[in-house]
């Protein structure tokens, strides 16, 4: 099935922004988020990947080999920095938003009072 | 030293030195490190100026890790300085400066953190308006906006956390759009190179994947742009981050989203005729929408910083309606108003940052009166004030009238008028604002008492010349180098000649008197009679009610609000 | 209904659709051109004489990328330990947090042994994992990432106090903000003997020995530096975090 990855890519885009825009929780939020970046992992790796090709290691494979393309590879490497650097910030926030007020959903915060 | 050498420096000398802070933080005397950033700022506007007279020969580039292109196939990732782009290095140097001479001393509990942080964030937006890769452009993107996170929630007030998960959020998701729209331009092209994907798109320029990509980046740009309705975050966050930092917000990272679009449609989609017709016809309605909600929703205000974010909400959507005029005068006009634009909002946001320090407070309500004893500061305001709201003389009148005469090229002589009306409502506020607090006028508030609001405080830290002088020569530059700026931007544009006379020429001065307008009726509120007050209340009071119920602070319903936007983008591109 | 909730709805009925149709159009799963990808590994191989061929990308043909990629961790993990301290300032406790009233249990022997043991050896791997980074997969971010993992076993076997004695946050500091200034001055190196930035001035050395790939392996030892002292800083903070708040503390 030739469309598959793409449709999996765009069913985690799809039902991640679900879970953030019901969240009641911060951090069920934030892993809503992580899973709408997972779609850009699926993206990228299905865009790079290649019918019967090994990995784009050539450490015990001849020079010459197919393989797969590795600069997907190195975009999700910066990807998944990229989620941990977000996600290591918005747990901090989280946090601090616990500490002050006591409740981590996000419906009973309002950023200034009124 | 050649163009091509000191074109990677404007990236490595700030992220260098960040890096050095951070190892060396704890041994070097205190004031170093304001020391350091004020220098790497200024050495960058340096970097940026030489890089304008190298790219006035023709645009500079530079392969990192010397990958030339071999047969005509990009490998590596280039960075390529045109003019626009080196006048943004020059720009985001110089603004930084003002902000760390603003900031001398003010960040001393965070230690050399803050430092940090502002100098990463620096260097990201240099490499932003740089780079030559789609990829690139990505990481630069997000490096901006992670020390941004990380820098609104500083004051870890509540309410500055909530602004900056807001922030974080949303932000985040329109970088995950960008990463979307990067996969599916490699999936199709196996290109990062911006200007080889934009050969190859236009080689497929009716392809559905081109089109999704194009989309998704738009969001992407027009998020950090705030772009209605991808704007909500902004005011959440431009009103509780600390005085300097919203300096650069404001200043600079919003209008970086309409660059990055004028980018992407220079390059990538520039063989695109659907994506030029969502540039011409869609984004211009989404720049009136938001210069006219920003203007509206502005003049409802009482605390300052949101006043000033609403404001910057409506001054992007003009830069969003001149780019979408999709000619090389608009453009010309766009880059000159970014410029000028981002001096005078600077400016006004340092002299609410003097406020915060010197006054206690940034409630226009509540600060009646109290700005006399930094009267100076009053003066500045005031005058941005004017400038904000169409005064008809320095970078923001030229630009205006480039942006008129562009519209009229286009066969849209009205459009001007609109997007000055923006500007003019978001002048009345900042007039009314002024007068209340530095001249103790207007004793009864109307519509903005029921603003949201918050009691603040930045400490007592520092002269108040020294908080002063940075906004008055953001603001000096703003007025008096109009020409010069009109000018470069023109040159950069390919936009050919200043036009001697605009087809409206009475547009500014109805702005500028319409923002006067707003200002005496709001600060002579007392003394106008029952029969003028009450119809003007009954019309202008559910509309501030209506935008007051959109802004929520849910960061539910903001991804809600993005998501639709996305639809109209898809639609946009559907519908043709 | 919630409003929110008709409004997304309302833009779904738009998205799904388009992203089912594009799901069609694109171009055809694992039968499509790569061109570039292609043109890596081959430059890569033969130029570079390296055998993995995403550091190649990573650390080579893209190494600019991951220069933004460590700054971006850099900033994450600064801005995470600015606004956990806060107020809280940022002197190292000599005594591991404490909820009032709740017993601290004794450390079993088993685990100070297996933590003994098991340390040096997570620290082994951890280096092997970055010098190996032109070799087999892995590189900086993994082997940094374990290297820290490492350190999280000092603090499981030794105790907070130890952990702190040992591994100070200045220290961290140093190694993470050292690590990004080796990678942005090696970058500068290319740049002074008159080259481009980053790059790669070193010989590339025998395909499959530890020393191919030229600059690759000391960009890596920056990179895992950085990552190393980062994520253990972040742990620090998080574990200070625990501690019971003080008269006069939030």
């Amino acid at each position: 099935m030739s469309p598959l990855p793409w449709l999996v890519a765009a069913w985690l885009f799809g039902i991640g922004l679900y879970g953030i825009v019901t969240s009641r929780n911060y951090l069920h939020l934030i892993g809503c988020l992580s899973v709408v970046q997972s779609a850009t992992y699926v993206l990228l790796l299905s865009a790079g990947f290649r019918w019967g090709a090994g990995p784009p290691i050539f450490q015990d494979q001849p020079p010459g080999s197919l393989v797969v393309d590795p600069v997907v590879q190195a975009l999700v490497l910066t990807d998944i920095v990229v989620g941990a650097a977000v996600t290591a910030l918005l747990l901090v926030l989280v946090l601090q938003v616990h500490k002050r007020r006591g409740t981590v959903d996000p419906d009973a915060l309002r950023p200034l009072d009124r | 030293m050649s163009g091509e050498t000191l074109l990677p420096l404007a990236v490595a000398l700030p992220l260098l030195g960040a890096a050095l802070l951070l190892a060396l933080g704890h041994v070097i005397p205190k004031r170093a490190s304001d020391m350091v950033a004020l220098l790497l700022a200024l050495a960058l506007a340096g970097i940026g100026a030489w890089l304008a007279r190298e790219a006035a020969a023709g645009p500079v580039t530079h392969w990192f890790g010397g990958w030339v292109p071999q047969g005509g196939r990009p490998l590596g990732i280039a960075f390529t300085a045109d003019l626009a782009g080196a006048g943004m290095v020059c720009f985001i140097g110089l603004v930084f400066a003002a902000c760390f001479a603003f900031a001398w001393g003010y960040f001393e509990p965070a230690g050399a953190m803050f430092h940090v942080l502002m100098l990463v964030f620096m260097g990201a937006m240099a490499g932003f308006c740089l780079t030559a890769d789609l990829f690139n452009l990505f990481v630069w993107f997000e490096v901006m906006s992670v020390a941004a996170f990380a820098l609104t929630a500083y004051h870890l007030e509540s309410s500055a956390i909530e602004g900056a998960l807001n922030f974080t959020i949303t932000n985040s998701l329109a970088s995950f759009m960008m990463l979307g729209g990067i996969g599916l331009l490699y999936a199709r092209f196996g290109l990062l190179d911006m200007p080889a994907l934009g050969r190859a798109a236009a080689e497929a320029p009716g392809e559905m994947v081109v089109a999704a990509a194009c989309c998704l980046l738009l969001a992407a740009l027009l998020t950090k742009a705030a772009m209605v309705p991808f704007q909500f975050w902004l005011t959440d966050a431009h009103a509780v981050a600390p005085s300097p930092v919203s300096v650069v917000f404001s200043g600079v990272m919003v209008s970086l989203g309409i660059f990055g679009i004028a980018r992407l449609g220079g390059t990538v989609f520039a063989g695109v005729p659907a994506a030029q017709g969502v540039m011409h016809g869609l984004l211009l309605g989404l720049g009136l929408a938001s210069a006219l909600l920003g203007g509206v929703g502005c003049l409802q205000q009482r605390h300052l910083k949101r006043m000033l974010a609403f404001s910057t909400i409506s001054h992007t959507g003009i830069l969003l309606g001149a780019l979408a005029l999709v000619s090389a005068q608009g453009k010309a006009g766009m880059l000159a108003y970014l410029l000028g634009h981002g001096a005078v909002k600077a400016a006004l946001f340092m002299i609410a940052g003097i406020l915060l320090t010197r006054c206690g407070g940034i409630d226009e309500i509540q600060l009646r009166g109290r700005g006399r004893a930094v009267w100076p500061a009053g003066i500045v305001f005031g005058l941005a004030g004017l400038v904000l709201g169409g005064l008809p003389f320095g970078t923001l009148d030229e630009a205006t009238r480039l942006l008129d005469s562009a519209a009229a090229e286009q066969g849209l002589p009205w459009l001007a008028a609109p997007l000055l009306l923006g500007a003019a409502l978001t002048g009345g506020a900042v007039l009314r604002a002024g007068g209340r607090i530095f001249l103790g006028w207007g004793r009864v508030s109307g519509e903005e008492e029921r603003a949201p609001t918050e009691e603040e405080q930045e400490p007592r830290d520092r002269p108040l010349w020294l908080m002063l002088a940075p906004a008055a020569v953001l603001l000096a530059a703003a007025l008096g180098l109009g020409g010069p700026i009109a000018h470069f931007a023109l040159t950069a544009a390919g936009g050919g000649e200043m036009p001697a006379e605009t087809p409206n020429p009475w547009l500014p001065w109805a702005a500028i008197g319409l923002s006067l307008l707003i200002a005496g009726w709001d600060l002579g509120r007392a003394h106008l009679p029952r029969w003028l007050r009450a119809p003007v209340e009954a019309a202008s009071g559910p509309a501030f009610a209506l935008l007051d119920r959109l802004h929520t602070g849910r960061v539910g319903d903001y991804v809600a609000f993005m998501l639709a936007g996305l639809a109209v983008l898809t639609l946009g591109f559907m519908l043709g | 209904m919630r409003p929110r909730l008709l409004l997304a709805l309302a833009a779904a009925l738009v998205l799904v659709p388009a992203a089912l149709l594009l799901a069609f159009r694109m171009p055809e799963f694992g039968a499509h051109p790569l061109p570039y990808g292609d043109a890596a590994t081959a430059l890569m191989l033969h130029e570079r004489h390296v055998t993995n061929m995403v550091s190649g990308v990573n650390f080579d043909l893209r190494a600019i990328d991951t220069l933004g990629e460590e700054i971006m961790l850099l900033a994450a993990v600064g801005g995470a330990v600015m606004l956990l301290r806060g107020a809280r300032g940022e002197g190292g406790q000599r005594r591991a947090a404490a909820i009032p009233g709740r017993p601290i249990p004794r450390r079993s022997e088993a685990v100070v042994l297996l933590c003994r043991l098991l340390a040096p050896v997570t620290l082994l791997f951890g280096l092997y994992v970055v010098l190996h980074a032109q070799l087999t997969p892995g590189g900086g971010f993994q082997g940094g990432v374990i290297i820290a993992s490492a350190m999280l076993l000092v603090w499981l076997g030794e105790g907070y106090a130890a952990w702190r004695r040992m591994l100070p946050g200045p220290l961290l500091h140093a190694l993470e903000g050292g690590g990004a200034a080796l990678y942005a001055l090696a970058g500068l190196a290319g740049l002074a003997l008159g080259d481009a930035f980053l790059a790669n001035v070193l010989p590339p050395g025998e395909s499959g020995s530890l020393l191919s790939g030229g600059l690759i392996p000391l960009l890596n030892l920056g990179v895992a530096l950085a990552v190393a002292g980062g994520f253990a800083m972040l742990f620090l903070e998080f574990l200070e975090e625990t501690r019971a708040p003080e008269e006069g503390e939030e």
